[in-house]
């Protein structure tokens, strides 16, 4: 019996030393909280002197740092505040006011503690370390940055990714040549956000990533394929048709919708019948926007076996394809039957909403 | 000694040993949550919601809010689903044949006019009256359903057969969210590769006395009245803790109804919802995973510790008996139909440690507690045991739940601290050392209650009143 007395002593006990810890956390929360905004005052007039500055020399421009400030720049929370204030207008900034940022954040020496987190041990100072590496533009560490594409640690490969495009752009994509590792959707939406800032150009490398081994590589090609209109890759998007992953063939569907030429519709329909269920949607859908007037008799035979959200995708394509659409579709010998007589409606009824 | 002697040791030394079990469990998953909630709180440092929020990739979502006599708030609640951050977005309502005016009043607000729409049913439900969406194009996202009268289930699933999206949002219509919290809950889908993700939860957190206003949660505020406090600190201690550590070994067997998302093709394939159970929810998630369990596919149950769902719960001790009576049905219904699943290695980890926990721990754990206090009473009073042992052991599990609320408190505060104010702070650890004189008994009797039900074959949803969130008071 004592030791229920004990176990029950101690547990009140710990539970007491928690509800102590958890009042000091709570008052040095406070205490910070005031200090933080006198530091980002600070901070915030650094950053204005930076973005207002008149002076046309970046690169021998000296910024104007004050006793307290420099005393506090020993002090690593006030060089994380200050860090976050410079960041946060980097990203918002380009032009010369970016530059004197960049410059800013060099003469404070911030640089040094990122390049000194680069080599932590922990992911996710390695991360923000590269992160702020890619957002101030510091193309001197393009070649650390760039080991970290591969790394083993997700967030740490994802973060030097997008810092390499940050960097040099579209040629920081090279990393896809030597990426072993799965790109998923998420960073792939990242990527691509990322290269959507960046003047479109005719860069290289999309044949070979197609031919990648890495299917997730395959698939971000041919959406960047999608995104930025390579007509010139038509017959390796094609060939992608063939490939052995369903999400693979599915992306080359979707970019075939951006670079079509005569040929991609009757292609497509060839590939329809071979395709698994969410792929002969996807076909169906594209030619809602690349088909024609010839293609409406196979589509129409397609309705013959196919399931009804199927059918409902099928009568829907035909309909935007041709006017003539909806009426040809009501000489099918199935037309009064449900459940193709309700599709037609419905789609009739969205025709004319 | 006596055989009365051996059959009270055995008593005790059982209860002893399930109670020593179940609290080593609670300690490895306080623990155990810590990691995880970290790597989150460190990702979520890196996420800037907007990339998705503004991607033609994001992938597309439908919110199925089953309505049922909800005329008061319907057109706030539909406004607030309207205005949630997320491009590839439709919100369905199924107006569940609700006998108020729930649809007309829809009508006239949103312009609605009926549409000739197929519905492809997948999914065995009753029958639709009409489906309708709006002249109004700033409402284009809108759908709303009007169906014979069938259940939560039975809604949800006339949801899933309209949806058109790839992945479904199931929530309460009168839960508040958080503007980003599509945008949160879309993430897990896309982040694996190895894994699909079937589903995905988030926090839901207690807006009794919080300000809402045009749909929308403006200040958190911590409820007034003890009820809502308690459940406020259970609610905590269930999402950040429990419901993070199991994600983290992908053992959830609980999305909970009021708010989570599902692959739509895997909800489909393995049924929809069960209407023939209370625990809706609690039964699709552990039939989603048995599915993908029996086909051998790998696949992964989410879940996020952001707050992103604000509801309302029962402040007074009417409705939350009702609801916590139907909580315990639902999940004995639901280890009752998995129940192959028991200690079953074919179903991995599942069937080796979810569903044993469930059983050993949430459904038995009530019973348990009710009748070990009544029948170590009756052997102290008889004299078989000692009182001593009796308060001892009180002693050890009333300590060690107050110190899993002082945990549950800390966690909070150091990740999303919601309740700012000192003052806050101190009246949630009131609430935690006064929950077990007051809440939880209550609770357990409930329970114990819905297991009487169930064997007597009681299956009503039970009625839960809401006071609404349309008069919005201050705290002092």
């Amino acid at each position: 019996m004592i030791y229920f007395e004990t176990v029950a002593l101690s547990f009140f006990g710990i539970a007491f030393l928690l509800m102590g810890y958890m009042l000091i956390y709570l008052k040095i929360v406070k205490n910070r909280r005031s200090k933080y905004q006198k530091w980002k005052n600070i901070a915030d007039l650094l950053v204005s002197e930076a973005i207002f500055s008149e002076d046309n020399d970046v690169n021998h421009i000296v910024f104007a740092i004050n006793h307290r400030t420099e005393i506090l720049l020993k002090n690593a929370r006030f060089r994380k505040v200050l860090t976050k204030e410079i960041l946060s207008a980097k990203k918002n900034m380009s032009g010369a006011a970016g530059l004197f940022l960049q410059k800013l954040y060099l003469q404070l020496n911030l640089d040094h503690y990122a390049l000194k987190n680069l080599s932590s041990k922990k992911w996710h100072l390695k991360a923000k370390a590269i992160q702020d590496i890619g957002i101030m533009n510091l193309k001197a560490h393009l070649s650390k940055i760039y080991r970290q594409t591969n790394n083993k640690n997700e967030l740490v490969r994802m973060e030097a990714q997008i810092a390499v495009i940050k960097l040099i752009g579209f040629d920081g994509l090279r990393f896809l040549d030597v990426v072993s590792y799965q790109i998923n959707d998420w960073q792939q939406i990242k990527l691509l956000s990322e290269l959507s800032y960046l003047p479109a150009n005719n860069f290289s490398g999309i044949d070979n990533w197609l031919l990648s081994e890495n299917d997730s590589v395959v698939i971000f090609a041919l959406k960047l394929i999608r995104g930025f209109h390579r007509f010139e890759l038509y017959h390796q998007v094609e060939e992608c048709l063939l490939h052995m992953s369903v999400n693979v063939r599915y992306q080359a569907i979707l970019a075939l919708e951006k670079i079509y030429n005569e040929n991609t519709s009757e292609m497509l329909l060839k590939q329809y019948a071979i395709e698994v269920v969410k792929n002969q949607i996807a076909i169906v859908k594209t030619l809602q926007q690349i088909g024609s007037e010839e293609d409406i008799p196979l589509l129409i035979s397609f309705l013959k076996n196919e399931a009804p959200e199927q059918k409902r995708s099928i009568v829907r394509t035909i309909a935007n394809i041709s006017e003539n659409g909806l009426t040809q579709l009501r000489l099918h010998p199935d037309a009064d039957i449900a459940p193709l007589s309700l599709i037609i409606k419905q789609i009739e009824g969205e025709l004319s909403a | 000694m006596s055989w009365q002697a051996i059959i009270v040791d055995i008593f005790t030394y059982s209860l002893l040993a399930y109670s020593v079990l179940l609290l080593s469990c609670y300690i490895f998953i306080g623990a155990y949550s810590v990691g995880e909630i970290r790597t989150h709180l460190y990702k979520n440092s890196f996420t800037d919601y907007r990339q998705l929020a503004s991607a033609s990739q994001a992938p597309g979502m439908s919110i199925l809010a089953p309505a049922y006599n909800e005329g008061a708030n319907v057109i706030e609640n539909v406004r607030s689903l309207l205005s949630i951050h997320y491009a590839n977005l439709e919100v369905i309502i199924i107006n569940d044949g609700s006998k108020d005016d729930s649809l007309s009043k829809l009508i006239k607000a949103y312009d609605l006019y009926q549409t000739d729409h197929f519905v492809n049913e997948q999914i065995k439900a009753k029958p639709v009256r009409g489906v309708y969406k709006s002249r109004n194009k700033v409402y284009k996202k809108l759908i709303v359903v009007d169906k014979e009268n069938g259940g939560k289930a039975d809604a949800l699933n006339v949801g899933v057969n309209i949806a058109q999206k790839e992945y479904i949002v199931c929530i309460d219509v009168d839960c508040i969210l958080e503007q980003d919290a599509l945008l949160k809950l879309a993430k897990p889908f896309l982040e694996n590769c190895k894994e699909r993700v079937i589903a995905t939860g988030g926090v839901i957190r207690i807006a009794n006395d919080c300000i809402i206003e045009g749909g929308r949660l403006v200040q958190v505020n911590l409820p007034l009245k003890f009820l809502p406090r308690v459940q406020t600190l259970e609610y905590i201690r269930a999402f950040l803790l429990g419901r993070m550590a199991w994600s983290r070994l992908n053992g959830l067997l609980l999305i909970s109804g009021a708010f989570g998302a599902f692959d739509k093709e895997i909800v489909i394939k393995s049924g929809g919802y069960d209407h023939n159970t209370v625990g809706e929810d609690m039964e699709l998630v552990v039939r989603m995973r048995r599915y993908m369990e029996e086909l051998n596919l790998p696949y992964k149950v989410g879940f996020i510790p952001d707050p992103l769902c604000w509801t309302e719960a029962p402040d007074n001790f009417k409705i939350l008996g009702r609801q916590r009576n139907r909580w315990a049905r639902g999940t004995i219904e639901t280890l009752k139909m998995h129940r192959v699943m028991f200690f079953n290695r074919k179903y991995g980890f599942l069937g080796l440690v979810s569903y044993p926990y469930w059983f050993l721990f949430e459904f038995l754990a009530p019973l348990i507690e009710f009748f070990g206090m009544f029948f170590f009473i009756l052997f102290a009073v008889s004299g078989l045991t000692n009182w001593r042992f009796f308060f001892g052991l009180l002693a050890v599990v009333f300590s060690f739940g107050f110190l899993y609320s002082v945990f549950a408190i800390l966690m909070e505060i150091l990740t999303y601290n919601q309740y700012k104010r000192p003052k806050d702070i101190l009246k949630l650890l009131l609430t935690a050392f006064l929950e077990p004189f007051i809440f939880h008994p209550f609770v357990v009797w409930s329970a114990v209650m819905g297991n009487k039900d169930l064997l007597q074959k009681k299956n009503a949803w039970g009625e839960m009143t809401r006071q609404g969130f349309s008069t919005p008071k201050k705290p002092n």
